[in-house]
């Protein structure tokens, strides 16, 4: 497993003295040691990404920068200066700020309220300079922000606003974000980085935590990649491309253009005739042939959950038809969806996919106990049998697992979600729903569960794929419908260009297209 | 060339084993000096106290014998706790249950007199189990059909049982007998009462009779390894412990979790029922209005203390056994109030929980690390050919 390392020559950038070095940092936890030696140079003005695989040691890093943990060796240097930073307060005091993906905010505050909580000052606090502060932060870098809005009236954009915002009204000259952008909807993230350059445009710095590598390339001046611990090179987006990202960050080559199967659609699988939730879901009609991907394109929230929750028979429609394969299954529970060859891959794999408490062999026969070869007449547990499923499933489908004994809580987003998808392609399902099956996993984990999916279309399976990805849309499918407010809205082949998609996913209706 | 540690090489189970013995030894060594300055306080000796708590408890066979009498309710009490438990669900009510259960196992030990003596017993065991049940039915399909959450339902019949009972005492099942001002109902015919363990060994030299040490102590170990059985080896169990982790989950798995939330509490009412057989069966030969009450809610300790885990239940019923068999020794060995002990009883339940849970965390800490170190540092294999 010699891999070439690509080139770490220092690259062209916003040049200047570094605003903060650090210099060899390692942090060991029990048994792991989750940064080793890490160098790296934040410059003034400059926006850094720092990239890698999920526990690649990217948080652990910004972690010690932000006085969360103490390193087991080296130093960090602000300005030339030797510094130490025990703890987030000391950081602040430094100019070093970090927005965390949850968020800390008081739902029942105001805007101006959670800025200044925290540095309000005495106990007397002047909310009226402090508005007026927070106002002329908003506006010199361009959010869009009313600083008496109660936090529970702003959309999640705008509470990553607020963070951001939190942390400039102390003066902190650079900030951390950690996937920022992992909440936030297409165009709130472009919102995210017109609002990063102006703060770059202002002299501040970013360090830019991700795994999405377009996003990267989009916003950053300069990107540091991790992979176990340790940096494997440092690079500016000009002279780099998604895929020599992506090898350094996984440490071999990925592919990003899936070879998609050419297959004959064959008979239809799932017909959905007029399908309704109250509330959610209004009149959808679709049909998923043999051997067909069909891809499900919407802004999360309008109607997907339901419309998969429908179909495996977790909620009962108010009306319509479905049939998989001739057979009318409306209304039957999920054990009789299952029976008639449905597989599902839920969206939320902590509350829907797996019990996260139970071993790995127990998650793995969650709902097919209903198998002779599982469960005796009498209701006993096959254990061996089962153990042995559940160690060809992990080995086929590659689970990175101690044993086949470890609680399903251990094993990382990726490998919950093979653990899932294994178990779900288990009986050969003639339809797999697929709801956001990629959402939070790295690169190396998109890449194997695209391929499983790929694979069912080859088989001549067919797949009904829900995402508000659109990459993953345009990768698997073989014909696109949007989704909007629980109606389909187009339909679109697979080549569509993304403005025309982007017009059913807001409700406009596709010239020609019944729903 | 991985960043990995020089890793441990022993299997993660012994950390979760060595942890939890280091929890425990801990949360005793903490309940042991916390308890001590209290005693110290009284001007007695800690040392003094606790070595008589142990001799009281251990020395004599009939010592012996009274730990685990007064531990055998509790691991009834403490296993039906723990079943609704499992199921994501609080029974608060097997305190209800088992006084309704004694009430129809006496209605039955007095109407099924007619039996011989192999079948009276059971009838009278599945009697007590029965009225268990039904008095468990209630809360279960009040929960599923309208929602009402168990704990209020629960208590609140809990609070029926107990006028339930003293109205059958005071009409129907009242004893006929007109000498009798007691309100109790009629005596069992012996058929019906469970043997003793010292009648049966002829041990009654070491063991007095006033030691209620029945053979339902050994079939409460048994109903210890049965809902140990069930809940790790049976589908049910499985799917009771899928419902009560991650319902939703469960529900996606195609489990019906109404379905499975009834029969978890009717199991658990069953085994309530059991709880106050030892007295009644045991000892009184008759059901009086003066009936041991507490329980149900002692199983609760029992069950937090054994961690829900139906072994853990066993030894938490008999170390809280041997707690109240220290407190004879300590009332009549010392100057102390005997509340002294069921304070020393609540700061070891307390520093048992906290214990586990810091001990949980601990490894659940580790155990994300170590499988991220593996994930990263395995080499990724050839999945062309992996697909089934």
């Amino acid at each position: 497993m010699t891999i070439t390392e690509p080139s770490t020559a220092p690259a062209e950038g916003p040049q200047g003295p570094p605003l903060i070095s650090l210099h060899g940092i390692t942090k060991r936890f029990p048994g792991v040691v989750a940064n080793e030696a890490v160098d790296l140079e934040l410059r003034a003005g400059e926006i850094h990404a720092l990239v890698g695989e999920n526990g690649a040691g990217k948080s652990t890093l910004m972690r010690v920068l932000y006085g969360l943990y103490p390193p087991d060796e080296g130093h960090i240097e602000i300005r030339g200066a030797e510094t130490k930073i025990a703890t987030p307060r000391q950081a602040i005091a430094q100019g070093i700020g970090m927005v965390h993906q949850h968020f800390v905010l008081v739902e029942r505050f105001t805007v101006t309220e959670n800025i200044v909580l925290g540095s309000e000052g005495g106990a007397v606090v002047d909310y009226g300079s402090a508005e007026k502060r927070v106002t002329e932060l908003a506006r010199s870098y361009g959010f869009g922000i009313d600083p008496k809005a109660l936090i529970a009236d702003l959309s999640v954009g705008q509470q990553q606003r607020v963070e951001i915002l939190k942390a400039l009204y102390r003066g902190v000259d650079v900030l951390i974000l950690d996937e920022p952008t992992a909440v936030l909807t297409p165009s709130e993230a472009e919102d995210l980085f017109d609002n990063l350059r102006s703060l770059r445009a202002d002299g501040k710095s970013v360090i830019f935590i991700s795994h999405k590598l377009n996003e990267v390339l989009e916003v950053a001046d300069r990107i540091t990649v991790l992979r176990r611990g340790k940096v494997v090179g440092e690079t500016v987006p000009a002279q780099t491309t998604k895929e020599k990202l992506a090898e350094m960050m996984v440490g071999r080559p990925v592919l990003f253009r899936l070879e998609k199967p050419k297959v004959e659609v064959g008979e239809p699988i799932l017909e959905v005739e007029g399908l309704e939730v109250e509330g959610f879901v209004k009149g959808v009609d679709l049909r998923v042939g043999a051997g067909e991907i069909l891809g499900v394109a919407g802004v999360e929230g309008n109607g997907q959950r339901e419309l998969a929750e429908v179909m495996i028979g977790l909620r009962k429609p108010n009306r319509g038809r479905i049939r998989i394969a001739g057979t009318d299954i409306t209304s039957g529970s999920v054990s009789d969806v299952r029976k008639h060859g449905v597989g599902y891959v839920p969206e939320d794999r902590h509350n829907r996919g797996l019990v996260l408490d139970m071993s790995i062999w127990e998650n793995a026969v969650l709902g097919r106990l209903d198998d002779k070869e599982y469960s005796g007449r009498g209701g006993v547990l096959f254990i061996k049998r089962i153990k042995a499923l559940a160690s060809r499933l992990i080995r086929e489908f590659d689970v990175r697992a101690r044993n086949i004994g470890v609680d399903a809580s251990t094993l990382s987003g990726g490998n919950q979600q093979k653990l899932i998808l294994a178990r779900e392609l288990e009986d050969d399902p003639l339809l797999l729903i697929a709801h956001q099956p990629t959402r939070g996993l790295d690169v190396g984990a998109i890449e194997f569960v695209w391929k499983q999916i790929l694979d069912q279309k080859a088989a001549g399976r067919a797949v009904l794929l829900i995402s508000a990805e659109l990459e993953e849309i345009y990768e698997l499918s073989d014909r696109i419908v949007t989704i909007y407010e629980g109606r389909i809205t187009g339909e679109y082949a697979p080549d569509a260009p993304p403005d025309e998609l982007g017009i059913g996913m807001t409700g406009g209706r596709k010239e020609g297209t019944a729903g | 060339m991985a960043a990995v540690a020089p890793t441990r090489t022993r299997p993660p189970w012994v950390d979760v084993i060595g942890g939890q013995l280091l929890a425990l030894g801990g949360a005793f060594l903490f309940a042991a000096i916390a308890g001590a300055l209290i005693i110290q306080a009284y001007g007695v000796s800690p040392v003094e106290v606790y070595r008589i708590i142990w001799v009281y408890g251990t020395s004599e066979l009939s010592d012996v014998g009274r730990v685990l009498a007064h531990a055998t309710p509790l691991i009834f009490s403490g296993l039906a706790v723990a079943v609704a438990f499992k199921a994501g669900m609080f029974n608060i009510g097997v305190e209800g249950q088992y006084i309704v259960a004694l009430a129809t196992a006496a209605a039955a030990a007095l109407t099924l007199d007619f039996l011989p003596a192999f079948l009276l017993l059971p009838a009278v065991l599945l009697s007590a189990m029965l009225g268990g049940v039904i008095w468990a039915l209630i809360p279960a399909l009040l929960k599923v059909r309208t929602g009402a959450h168990e704990v209020v339902t629960t208590i609140m019949m809990n609070g029926i049982a107990l006028s339930l009972v003293a109205w059958a005492l005071l009409n129907p099942m009242r004893t006929s007998d007109q000498g009798v001002i007691d309100l109790r109902t009629d005596i069992f015919s012996t058929k019906a009462l469970i043997p003793k363990i010292a009648t049966t060994f002829g041990l009654e030299e070491q063991i007095p009779p006033s030691v209620h040490l029945t053979w339902l102590f050994p079939l409460a170990l048994v109903a210890c390894w049965l809902v140990w059985f069930l809940l790790f080896r049976t589908r049910l169990g499985y799917e009771i412990r899928a419902i009560g982790s991650s319902s939703g989950s469960a529900e996606a798995g195609g489990i019906s979790i109404q379905a499975l939330q009834i029969k978890a509490f009717l199991i658990s009412g069953a085994l309530g029922g059991l709880v106050g057989m030892n007295s009644l069966l045991g000892d009184r030969g008759y059901l009086a209005h003066n009936y041991e009450i507490g329980l149900g809610f002692a199983g609760i300790t029992v069950a937090f203390l054994g961690r829900n885990h139906p072994f853990g239940i066993a030894l938490s019923a008999i170390l809280l056994g041997l707690l109240a068999r220290g407190q004879d020794g300590v009332a009549v060995s010392f100057d102390l109030p005997s509340e002294t002990l069921i304070i020393l009883e609540g700061i070891l339940i307390l520093s048992v929980v906290v214990a586990y849970e810091l001990v949980r965390r601990a490894l659940n800490r580790r155990r994300k690390h170590a499988v991220r170190t593996e994930e990263s540092s395995a080499v990724p294999r050839e999945r062309a050919d992996a697909s089934s």
